[in-house]
């Protein structure tokens, strides 16, 4: 559905076509090459931990469960209850009770896949939001493989068919609007933990 | 938006005079943004980028009514409702409306310099819908009533101290917290009006015509809390931002992070589709995406300025500007401040209306050298300028005295009898002489010229 | 080589002494230096101004007046600027002229490939003012550094030293409060030196017009005089020869009167 008051489409358009028409139409340059990085696993940890998240490497499927919940256990503030997203696999859910995002101590995600370049991890909305966004702790699991060199070819490799959203994730929550002093986990995680499969 | 920026001039007196507490936070919070910026353009091929940029911008802006039809089509196919709002007063309008739709009784919001442009919060609050700003920069000065000072870090004119102060009166924190402390204290409040919010408000940096995909930049997250946990989310995006591809979004995204603030890309990106339909998302069931107008045409339309219209509000240009660091953007007295604002707001509000803001700057060229779409800021300046003099906005002492130098600097003669007389009568002799000298002469030592000029050295020979 | 000088107009009633001295080192550097009598002004603060009108006069003037000089010199990164990048932006036939200007330090190091001058500076510690327009236009950065060096100068680094002073011609009339608060900023981040050097008279005036009514007591010394000083001793020649009656000299200058 589409609302146009009193034409205003109609008018935005015409306005456009007329602040236009005289003006020489220049083409698409089109893509944009950035660097390739040799290693895109390496460059990914480089990236993401530059910008103050964190990552665990070589957590097979089968250990992980393990390792997370390890994990949980260590933390400052003791976990009660962790956040699973809807797409995580049974073996990926640590041993402990699932409460809702906002009463959780962690949420635990499964990403599409990560980019080298950036340092991102790509999200999507299907993943369940609230567990990416709420919880103090964001625990991601990247699947084997998954590491794009560049954010073009992940965007290019995107579904067809896509997520409501797709939320790209660089780093911890971050702000530097207090006195120019960056604190962390102002909004959304304070803590991004990225697990390479 | 009611504007004062023809009061820019006493308004940056003032300023710099009776508040130096706003000039430190601001240098130094612009010069560490800038540092950033310059050390991220050289890891880099910055120059081409930038570039490309450009050339992607200005394809686009050149196929424009092609690429909005385009977005549209695919925004409808992925069920968002779309909207056209030829001017503010329309935009305030199509939300005011679609909250009413939607029962909305509070809205949170992302930082969007758009929404401050058109005064969407007063007109939100008219309705009895109560809005909170979820950056926390703009919640800041939404507790205090202030507009933003700079696109990018609306609140970098205030010290840790005042935040302090302010947090201590309206949140009940402690009066000496850290900044963890005091942003605990505002997420706090924060969060809950996220969990609770019906409708969640936001900008769009970018639109991908492609897809139909608005695409948010963030550090904090609130942006995505924003757009994912209301009901309804409105997004109201300026029809210039437009982008043909996805793909483009790769450049860009990482562009604009590394000039606004020299990350290799924003923490949180947001790129929505549209409301939540499958299965495991808990987004929103409603979005709409306002196409905002609002003067924009009209940029598009001059053979110059049309130029603006690429600018990604990365704010690299206000970080660069050496005028801007003087006084913050408020002297500015509209949403759009330093080097973007003075070449963006005579397009938007017309001339008259964004006087003398072609006039305030120095034209040193460090906006263009920052900025990601290469905007030939200074150019676009002195064309204002020009203008300006041929409209008659000037003042006619200015316009008489560089008349009469022309004049003089054409006729050989005339400029060698006007060169001596000035060195016989000394420095003030000379400031006498040029009554516009008179303000320049209250805070600076007059220059005394030189006992003979040049000319007569030369004659008498140089050894 | 011979080249033409044009002075400009600051210089030639601000700077006389500095223009004299830019004079000096081009001879000693081996050119035969003219200087067109009918020269006055490059327009700029017109073309600043929006007046195009004007300032398309005086450009023609100026084209006119160095037409068939084979360089021309300008004493300022601001005045090249104008000739070289401006110019050719409001009359067509004006690349001709932009071509063949330098800015003094550009034309030394570039066309001249002169970098070593002398030692006349040795012990003198120099902080560097980058003009706007000779750093962001004509892309100079590095040659005040290296022919100061080159001079025997120690360059001492300056955190502010490619921020704009806040001049801007009629800028600093204009707006003239944020305008000295650029000055003040390049002021109070200035390292103990003996010399602030620039190539640029107008950012000079202004910086010493600020300079000394704070009374900070900086010293400020054209890019053109700082060389020479290289050259001809630091203090000694200059000083002393425009003090006394200036001799005829043995060969007068071949002044390309119209
Ligand atoms: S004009 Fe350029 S530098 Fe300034 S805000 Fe816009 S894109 Fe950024």
């Amino acid at each position: 559905m589409s609302t146009a008051r009193a034409g205003s489409r109609e008018r935005i358009l015409s306005r456009v076509a007329r602040a236009t028409a005289g003006r020489e139409r220049t083409l698409h340059p089109g893509c944009l090459g950035t660097p390739v990085a040799a290693d895109p696993v390496a460059e990914f940890v480089k990236r993401f931990t530059g910008q103050g998240g964190e990552v665990v490497e070589g957590e097979g499927t089968q250990s992980a469960a393990v390792w997370l919940t390890g994990f949980l256990r260590g933390l400052d503030k003791e976990v009660t209850g962790v956040a699973v997203g809807a797409d995580v696999p049974a073996e990926l859910r640590p041993q402990l009770p699932v409460v809702a995002a906002a009463h959780a101590g962690a949420g635990i995600s499964v990403a599409w896949a990560a980019v080298a370049e950036t340092g991102s991890l790509i999200l999507p909305s299907t993943g369940t939001r609230a567990v990416q966004l709420l919880p103090p702790v964001h625990i991601v699991w990247v699947p084997e493989g998954r590491v794009f060199a560049r954010l073009e070819e992940a965007l290019r490799e995107l579904p067809d068919e896509l997520p409501a959203t797709v939320g790209l994730h660089s780093a911890p929550s971050k702000s530097a609007d207090i006195g120019q002093t960056v604190v962390t986990g102002v909004h959304g995680p304070g803590r991004c933990i990225a697990v390479l499969a | 938006m009611r504007t004062r920026i023809n009061e820019y001039t006493a308004r940056a007196t003032q300023a710099i005079r009776s508040e130096p507490e706003v000039r430190e936070s601001v240098t130094g919070a612009t010069l560490a943004f800038d540092r950033k910026r310059r050390d991220a353009y050289t890891e880099v091929d910055a120059d081409e980028w930038r570039r490309w940029a450009e050339a992607v911008k200005n394809h686009t802006l050149t196929h424009l009514d092609d690429y909005l039809t385009q977005a549209e089509e695919r925004l409808e196919a992925n069920g968002v409702q779309v909207h056209w709002a030829a001017d503010a007063a329309e935009a305030r309008d199509i939300v005011t409306t679609i909250a009413d739709d939607g029962l909305v009784a509070t809205a949170v919001k992302g930082k969007s310099m758009l929404t401050e442009e058109i005064d969407l919060n007063p007109a939100l609050e008219a309705v009895g819908i109560e809005v909170l700003e979820t950056d926390l920069g703009e919640y800041i000065l939404q507790l205090l009533g202030e507009p933003p000072s700079h696109i990018l870090g609306p609140a970098i004119h205030k010290s840790l101290q005042q935040v302090r102060d302010l947090f201590a009166d309206r949140l009940g924190s402690a009066p000496d917290g850290d900044p963890d402390a005091l942003a605990e204290a505002a997420r706090h409040v924060l969060r809950d009006a996220f969990i609770h919010a019906d409708m969640g408000i936001t900008g769009g940096n970018f639109l991908v015509a492609e897809t139909g995909t608005v695409a948010l930049i963030e550090n904090e997250g609130n942006i995505r809390l924003t757009t994912s946990l209301p009901r309804v989310h409105v997004a109201l995006v300026g029809i210039e931002k437009l982008l043909p591809r996805m793909t483009d979004l790769a450049g860009f995204l990482q562009l604009t992070a590394r000039a606004a603030t020299g990350q290799p890309i924003g923490c949180f990106v947001s790129l929505i589709q549209g409301p939540a339909t499958q299965p495991g998302d808990d987004g929103p069931e409603e979005v709409h995406v306002v196409l905002v107008d609002n003067g924009r045409t009209d940029v598009l339309a001059h053979p110059h300025a049309w130029e603006a219209l690429r600018c990604l509000r990365c704010g690299a240009c206000l970080n660069a500007c050496p005028v801007y660091r003087q006084t913050g953007g408020h002297a500015y007295g509209y949403v759009y401040s330093g080097p973007i604002g003075s070449v963006l707001d005579p397009g938007l509000l017309g001339l008259h209306e964004a006087m003398p803001l072609p006039f305030a700057s120095s034209l040193c060229g460090a906006c263009f050298d920052a900025c990601p779409v290469r905007i030939p800021i200074p150019e676009l300046l002195l064309e204002w300028r020009r203008e300006a003099q041929d409209q008659g906005l000037t003042p006619w002492k200015e316009r008489a005295a560089l008349a009469g130098l022309a004049s003089v600097a054409t006729r050989p003669g005339l400029y060698k009898l006007a060169g001596r007389i000035g060195a016989r009568l000394g420095g003030t002799g000379a400031a006498r002489a040029l009554p516009m000298l008179g303000e320049w002469a209250r805070e600076r030592a007059l220059p005394k010229p030189s006992r003979r000029t040049f000319r007569e050295l030369w004659r008498e020979g140089i050894e | 080589m011979n080249v033409a000088l044009f002075v400009t107009c600051l210089a030639d009633h601000y700077f006389a002494d500095s223009a004299a001295d830019a004079v000096r080192l081009l001879r000693h550097l081996g050119c035969t230096v003219t200087f067109p009598d009918a020269q006055t002004c490059c327009g700029q603060p017109a073309y600043n101004a929006g007046r195009n009108p004007e300032a398309v006069r005086m450009a023609r003037h100026t084209i006119e007046v160095f037409e068939g000089a084979d360089a021309v010199i300008v004493p300022s990164g601001s005045c090249a600027t104008m000739v070289k990048k401006f110019y050719p932006r409001l009359v067509g036939e004006a690349t001709a002229l932009a071509d063949r200007t330098w800015e003094l330090g550009e034309f030394i190091v570039h066309r001249l490939g002169v970098t070593a001058l002398g030692d006349g500076l040795a012990g003198r510690r120099v902080a560097i003012h980058q003009g706007c327009h000779a750093l962001r236009e004509l892309r100079l950065e590095s040659e005040p550094e290296v022919l100061l060096e080159g001079a025997g100068a120690e360059v001492v680094p300056w955190e502010a030293d490619d921020e704009c002073c806040g001049f801007g011609g009629l800028f600093s009339v204009k707006m003239s409060a944020v305008s000295a608060a650029m000055a003040d900023r390049k002021l109070d981040t200035l390292p103990p030196v003996d010399w602030v050097v620039s190539g640029d008279g107008g950012c000079v005036l202004h910086l010493k017009g600020r300079s000394r009514a704070r009374r900070l007591g900086i010293e400020f010394v054209h890019l053109a005089t700082a060389l020479w000083r290289g050259v001809a001793g630091d203090g000694g020649t200059t000083a002393r020869k425009l003090a006394a009656p200036l001799a005829q000299p043995a060969a007068a200058p071949a002044a390309r009167d119209r």
